[in-house]
């Protein structure tokens, strides 16, 4: 009796927040029409996203509110619903990969810089010279290629995998969205764009490591079975394997680490690599579209469902 | 003047004549009664003779022409005498010495070469100073006649290496230095002088380790050999290869400049008996302890490549294209970055304002 009294409760708190969402998101959009001259086409507009939004949250409300997943939420997740965003075997290959790259890179700077004293303590001093930094490096290697194989093998046999393969493919809406991103920043935007399963700046970092894996694999191989090949295909392959490796290090160092470990939001880290979970706010807040679209599965499944029921 | 004045004077005319035959020690006329003679000589007990003939002519011409015998030989002080002790130049030349002989870190250095070691672990064949300076005959080096002479060198030290000195006779260095290049460089240029050390030691001119700076010396950027339209970016390729990277994180086995060039046997590429001549130069990178399974692809084109120049041909162009995709790239991802924490930044503000 009790319980079902703190669910009432719960219920009704919930309503009332997501009644004040709607009249939110209504004055938004008010707000941001305000200042232009009301014409056909901003009408158009205005009318679509008051429907979606609408529509949006109208799903979240039929989810929330079902009385299964309240109790689930209330029950086992107090802090809120969390989104597993990256899966156990994704999460996986990640890891195999930075430990890979870390090592990789931790034996391979060294050498494109070798006039740096850091360079000589790394490899002589730590590793204990040039033959064990090397062992080491192919050691990295054959991570950073098991990773590779085991990733083409995740996106053609496993269901998620293939989906996300299928989500990663750069499409004109992400050249529409970097163009808004962009407005956003000097400020001819109220807002960014709204991103779905994958950002534009995702499927960048994602195609970005392709890149650099055949380069570096390639070219890898070239120079560790260097007496099979002509001088200049090795001398080719160092090259590239000098050149792309810094480009590498340099995008992950800067980029990847700006946008999972430095930027304000996330200072000092995000452990999305670890837990591989979001937030119902962090789902809302970095992709919209994806939350809108689960909102609408769920509510669909749940208006089924008591149809059925009631059909019964 | 009375007896006992005559004694006193006797005296001390004596103790003068003592004196001053002391200073003076035995003059050079004296030891020529014997040692003028051209055929005198000393029969050793296996029955080899020994010439003493000392030509006055060469003693004259020699730095020491100024210096009576004994300064030298101070172990004779009668006539006729014994094999007179192996001469020590360090009576003389040590630090603060006062009759002027030129001084400085030399013994020092010559006690811690390979040939001072040897002698002071008692090798008798091995050489001390007079061996390569010349023991009447030490004559000042920019003299034609001087054993330590630059064109002289390589003989002087060829009198005990005598293979070497065959081989060095034939190599590019040897035929330069014959025909009077005075760049290019004879024994010492490499080995040092004093400080000659075993190559297998680390602080030797010539070890693994050092080879490719003491070649450096000439064949780098502020090297001699642009002179002769050698090209000047050796060390600096060399450096960047592999190879030197290797060498500078302290690796032994990879090849220096020795391993391929050869070292008393330097040949010019074209060369036939040159090891790096087209023809031969697939055998000398598959060497059993370098790349025995090397091809004659493997082992062509050019060596000592510098991407950074247009010569280098794809490899330049490859260089450039991921110079500028990482210039442009990088400058991008700043940018976004930049743009991001400004956006950030606004945004918290207009909420502190309570907008």
């Amino acid at each position: 009796m009790k319980q079902t009294n703190e669910n009432m409760n719960k219920r009704e708190s919930l309503i009332k927040d997501l009644t004040a969402n709607i009249i939110d998101s209504a004055k938004d959009i008010v707000k941001e029409t305000e200042s232009q001259e009301v014409t056909k086409d901003i009408h158009i507009e205005v009318t679509n996203r008051l429907n979606y939004e609408t529509n949006s949250l109208l799903n979240e409300v039929v989810t929330k509110l079902s009385p299964s997943i309240v109790d689930i939420n209330i029950k086992e997740q107090p802090e809120g619903r969390k989104f597993e965003r990256f899966g156990k075997n994704f999460r996986s290959q990640h890891m195999l990969m930075f430990v890979s790259v870390i090592i990789l890179i931790i034996t391979g700077m060294p050498l494109k810089f070798p006039e740096f004293g850091i360079s000589k303590f790394v490899i002589i001093s730590m590793l204990g010279g040039l033959e064990n930094s090397t062992l080491i490096h192919r050691i990295g290697a054959v991570g950073l290629i098991i990773v590779g194989v085991w990733h083409l093998i995740y996106i053609i046999f496993s269901r998620v995998g293939r989906r996300d393969f299928f989500l990663m493919i750069p499409n004109l809406q992400d050249a529409k969205d970097a163009i808004q991103t962009i407005q956003y920043y000097i400020g001819k935007r109220a807002k960014g764009p709204k991103f779905g399963r994958f950002s534009f700046i995702e499927k960048f970092d994602y195609w970005a490591v392709y890149w650099g894996m055949i380069i570096m694999i390639g070219s890898g191989a070239i120079m560790w079975y260097k007496e099979l090949f002509p001088k200049y295909a090795y001398d080719i392959g160092r090259e590239m394997h000098s050149d792309e490796g810094l480009l590498a290090t340099l995008a992950i160092v800067v980029w990847h680490f700006y946008n999972v470990h430095f930027n304000p939001e996330v200072f000092p880290m995000s452990w999305i690599w670890w837990h591989g979970q979001l937030t119902e706010s962090e789902m809302k807040h970095h992709h919209p579209l994806e939350y809108d679209e689960i909102m609408k599965k769920e509510s669909e499944e749940i208006i089924n469902k008591s149809k059925s029921e009631g059909e019964n | 003047m009375n007896g006992k004045h005559l004694k006193q004077t006797l005296i001390l005319s004596g103790l003068i004549f003592i004196l001053f035959f002391c200073e003076t020690g035995w003059t050079l006329e004296k030891c020529q009664i014997c040692h003028s003679k051209k055929d005198i000589h000393r029969t050793e007990e296996t029955g080899r003779k020994i010439p003493l003939f000392v030509d006055e002519s060469i003693l004259g011409k020699s730095v020491h022409s100024e210096r009576e015998c004994t300064d030298c030989h101070a172990d004779i002080v009668e006539i006729p005498h014994k094999k007179p002790k192996k001469v020590n130049c360090k009576r003389c030349h040590y630090e603060g010495n006062p009759v002027g002989a030129p001084e400085g870190q030399l013994y020092d250095q010559f006690e811690h070469s390979v040939h001072g070691m040897a002698v002071m672990s008692g090798n008798d064949k091995a050489p001390v100073c007079q061996d390569c300076h010349g023991n009447h005959d030490v004559i000042i080096h920019t003299d034609s006649t001087s054993k330590m002479y630059w064109q002289n060198i390589p003989k002087t030290c060829g009198s005990c290496h005598i293979e070497i000195y065959a081989t060095y006779k034939e190599s590019v260095h040897g035929v330069a230095v014959a025909n009077g290049v005075k760049d290019s460089p004879v024994c010492s240029g490499c080995h040092g002088e004093h400080n000659i050390r075993s190559p297998k030691e680390d602080d030797s001119r010539v070890s693994q380790m050092r080879i490719s700076q003491t070649c450096s010396e000439c064949h780098g950027e502020k090297g001699v050999v642009s002179k002769y339209g050698i090209k000047t970016d050796r060390s600096a390729t060399f450096e960047h290869s592999f190879h030197g990277v290797a060498q500078q994180m302290g690796n032994r086995t990879v090849a220096n400049c020795a391993s391929c060039h050869g070292y008393h046997d330097v040949r010019k590429e074209d060369d036939p008996k040159s090891s790096i001549n087209p023809a031969n130069i697939k055998e000398t990178c598959g060497s059993a302890d370098c790349h025995p399974t090397a091809t004659a692809e493997f082992a062509s084109g050019q060596i000592h490549i510098n991407p950074k120049s247009e010569e280098s041909g794809i490899l330049y162009y490859i260089s450039k294209f991921f110079l500028i995709l990482t210039v442009s790239t990088l400058i991008g991802l700043f940018i976004f970055i930049l743009m991001d924490l400004f956006r950030r930044a606004k945004t918290a503000r207009q909420k502190r304002h309570g907008k």
